[in-house]
């Protein structure tokens, strides 16, 4: 690039710049806590502290599965078959569990095997798309096809339930309090780790520009990889918290997820380009979703009008938080 | 002992040989400047040392010893920091981020260490401290920066690897004089500790500030290395330009002046916009055009912006006597002004569709077809094709299926079924053969003798001095010297690019 084309941005000492910067998940908060309110106008009882933690037990699945996609967009990739992981890793942890007993030993046990079994998947996936160089999109929706298909292999029909001790844990209280916020604690613990790791530099660094990447001497291909291993350990877990609010096995559960959790990840405000990023927006964007599902339910809009009003709202929701973003940031 | 020698080192992309013999030796403790017109292979030989690009062949010696270079992150462990004239930052990314970005300080195995970062970047940035200019600071994403300091982060990444041998690819070419003279005054200081660097510049007077030595590069060879002491400006641009330098562009090959009183194809009037400014020339119907001087001047955004492309701040373009301003590249097609960009990747082909698909665009466009049977297609595209010598098995083959040169020649012919008022050239033999070009360039010829206005941009001075009827040679976004008739040397050519640099 020569330094005559490049156009420079002009510098804006504007505060709302300056913070959309440092919090780029902002407009997403923004939107949840509106989207918070209006089910609230609709429905009081939503609002209870019953119903939030109903809300959040059971879209901590998406949440997590939002996390997992972020990184690897992240590095500018895309996994379109996360959802097929968490359904991979769903049936399997039912399956062991079942097989081994369903004691305290057997869950855990189990669990061990399903990030293994994530982070597997999530690294044949790096090496297809960063060693092999087949694209993205295409290359990561034909893994999903695969590990649909083992999926089916281990568990051909949906419906194994899971043993009492593990969805009993996840959807009751441990000291008083349900036990979904121990996850979101450790959740939130566990992303603020993440956030400081020399690989998650690296992997936004990727993101931004590839080219420049590799000739600043960064090991591109491993650190895409070690991008889509860690979106594979974050399926995994999403597989469990999945687990834990359905109680039981289903090989084609993840599959609609999929393309939920890249929606979220841009609701969140990250750019699908990568090189920009924020993992707590992806929360806030699967939340976001979350709630919107539930306005629907709540305005009682009629069933064979829920799919048009749900898809209507995340449109829009889509547009404000997006144009507001891109306004501030151009 | 020197520090790296390089021993016939070569490389080529497909047909064209990017470097054909790099022959160059760095002594510790040397400036060492790489002189070249554009084109001649100097950042294809840094890129080598530098490990992203892999040569062909050739030794590469470093303390003396032969060494492999399998990538930027084995260059790194071997020795060899760059600056990389296009830079390599990444926009999203603080300062102290992208200088440290390289060799991330870590602790505990997988932690950034944030304050061993901060403090190592400070270092580099305390540099050029006072001369940074505003809104320059350790937490700026790169992206939020002006031009000028991008380049100077990109030094400090370079200077962050500390390594002994330093290859800068034109790090001034945005930079005000105060930072310069601070540059120099850091390299100076690298200088004594012994360091090996290497220099690209196009401002002779820096060059003759900071280098000890120079070695010229020509067509993709070394020519020969200099003592910068006792050397004068006028020798090295002797050298740059061969032998051949002081003659006047052949005469046989640059067609007439005669035929051009057929009044203005184009005007333009003092434009303005986003790489250039005040710019004002006029084409004659018949005329060749010629925009010249180093790349990146200013030539591609002015002919972006006549095309609707760019933007425009202020200014006037008439077509013939008609006020012709393009809001977009649809709306100049439709007033009969054609461009073709050396970009064919991006500006030109379309890629995985077949040959006639990509030579008829341009008509769909400008007659407003709906509907169209193949038959009468290819009645239209073939005469075009035929036109320029193309090469290709049948129209339905994808355009993939063919080489660089005949790719460009179909993209050409998609302009030549609705003949234009005015063809845009911008570098439109970038990466292309040589009996390509050849055919190219008579086509071109013969637009211009059917009445067309042309203008040429190109990288290689040979194909403006060998075609255009005049030159414009820019500098820094505006035109500084018109070459015209006797005028129309190499010598006076590189002469206007870098003496006023």
């Amino acid at each position: 690039m020569t330094p005559t084309t490049i156009e420079t941005r002009p510098i804006r000492s504007g505060g709302l710049k300056l913070w959309l910067e440092r919090y780029p998940f902002l407009p997403a908060l923004i939107i949840v806590v509106a989207l918070l309110a209006l089910n609230g106008a609709f429905s009081p009882n939503s609002l209870s502290y019953r119903s939030l933690t109903g809300l959040l037990s059971t879209y901590m699945a998406l949440i997590m599965l939002a996390i997992a996609q972020t990184y690897v967009v992240s590095a500018g990739d895309i996994d379109l078959s996360a959802g097929a992981t968490l359904s991979l890793v769903n049936v399997a942890i039912v399956v062991l569990m079942e097989k081994w007993g369903g004691g305290g030993a057997a869950v855990i046990g189990a669990m061990l095997c399903g990030i293994l079994l994530g982070l597997a998947c999530g690294v044949i996936n790096g090496i297809v798309v960063a060693a092999l160089r087949l694209q993205a999109i295409v290359a990561t929706f034909a893994t999903s096809i695969f590990f649909t298909g083992v999926a089916l292999y281990v568990m051909p029909v949906a419906g194994t339930p899971a043993p009492a001790l593990f969805w009993r844990t996840y959807g009751g209280r441990l000291l008083g309090l349900p036990f979904v916020f121990y996850v979101l604690a450790a959740l939130a613990l566990l992303l603020f780790l993440f956030s400081r790791t020399r690989l998650v530099t690296q992997l936004l660094a990727v993101g931004d520009d590839q080219q420049a990447a590799y000739q600043t001497g960064l090991p591109v291909v491993l650190v895409r990889i070690k991008g889509y291993a860690l979106c594979g350990l974050f399926s995994a877990l999403a597989a469990f918290c999945l687990t834990g609010d359905t109680a039981s096995g289903d090989p084609l559960v993840g599959g609609k997820m999929t393309l939920y959790s890249v929606a979220a990840v841009v609701l969140g405000g990250s750019a699908l380009a990568g090189g920009w990023t924020t993992v707590v927006g992806s929360l806030l964007g699967a939340l976001t979703i979350g709630l919107v599902n539930s306005l629907v339910f709540f305005m009682g809009t009629p069933s064979e009008w829920q799919n048009f009003v749900q898809g209507l709202a995340i449109l829009l929701v889509l547009m404000a938080g997006v144009l507001a973003g891109r306004r501030v940031r151009a | 002992m020197p520090k790296l020698t390089l021993n016939g080192v070569s490389k080529a992309y497909g047909a064209t040989l990017a470097l054909r013999r790099g022959d160059l030796e760095i002594a510790a403790g040397e400036v060492h400047v790489l002189m070249g017109s554009n084109g001649s292979g100097k950042s294809t030989l840094c890129k080598i040392i530098a490990g992203s690009v892999r040569p062909d062949g050739g030794e590469i010696l470093i303390d003396g010893r032969s060494v492999t270079i399998s990538g930027p992150q084995s260059a790194r462990e071997q020795g060899i920091g760059i600056f990389y004239q296009e830079l390599s930052l990444a926009a999203n990314r603080s300062v102290e981020e992208n200088i440290c970005l390289a060799m991330l300080p870590v602790k505990a195995a997988f932690f950034v260490d944030r304050p061993a970062l901060k403090a190592r970047a400070a270092r580099y940035i305390e540099l050029f401290a006072g001369v940074s200019g505003d809104g320059f600071a350790a937490e700026t994403l790169v992206g939020n920066l002006r031009a000028d300091q991008r380049q100077l982060v990109e030094i400090m990444k370079a200077l962050a690897s500390e390594a002994p041998i330093l290859i800068f690819d034109e790090p001034t070419s945005a930079l005000d004089r105060a930072q310069v003279d601070r540059f120099f005054d850091i390299l100076r200081g690298l200088k004594r500790d012994g360091r090996g660097i290497i220099f690209i510049s196009h401002r002779m007077d820096e060059i003759t500030a900071i280098g000890d030595r120079v070695t010229i590069i020509r067509d993709g060879e070394t020519i020969q290395t200099l003592n910068l002491s006792e050397t004068d400006p006028a020798a090295v641009i002797r050298l740059m330009v061969g032998g051949a330098g002081d003659m006047p562009a052949s005469q046989s090959s640059a067609p007439a002046v005669a035929s051009f009183s057929a009044g203005a194809a184009m005007t333009v009037d003092r434009l303005s916009g986003a790489g250039f400014r005040n710019v004002s020339f006029e084409v004659a119907k018949g005329e060749i055009l010629g925009l010249g001087g180093l790349h990146g001047q200013g030539q591609s955004a002015v002919l972006r912006a006549i095309f609707g492309a760019g933007s425009v701040t202020s200014g006037e373009i008439r077509i013939g006597s008609d006020r012709f301003d393009a809001k977009s590249p649809r709306d100049a097609i439709r007033h009969g002004c054609a461009y073709v960009s050396g970009d064919r990747g991006r500006d030109g082909v379309i890629a995985g569709r077949p040959i006639i698909e990509n030579v008829t665009p341009i008509h769909y466009l400008r007659d407003r077809l709906m509907i169209a049977r193949p038959s009468g297609l290819k009645a239209k595209a073939m005469p075009a094709l035929e036109a320029m010598h193309t090469k290709f098995a049948s129209l339905m083959h994808p355009i993939n299926s063919l080489s660089g040169g005949n790719q460009q020649k179909v993209i050409i012919a998609r302009w030549l079924i609705d003949r234009p008022d005015v063809l845009l050239l911008d570098d439109p033999t970038k990466g292309i053969d040589l009996s390509a070009k050849a055919d190219l360039f008579a086509l071109i010829r013969q637009l211009a003798a059917d009445g067309l206005g042309i203008l040429l941009y190109s990288s290689e001075d040979a194909e403006l001095l060998g075609n255009a009827n005049r030159i414009l040679v820019f500098n820094g976004g505006s035109v500084t010297r018109e070459l015209t008739g006797e005028d129309r040397t190499r010598y006076n050519l590189y002469q206007a690019a870098y003496e006023a640099a």
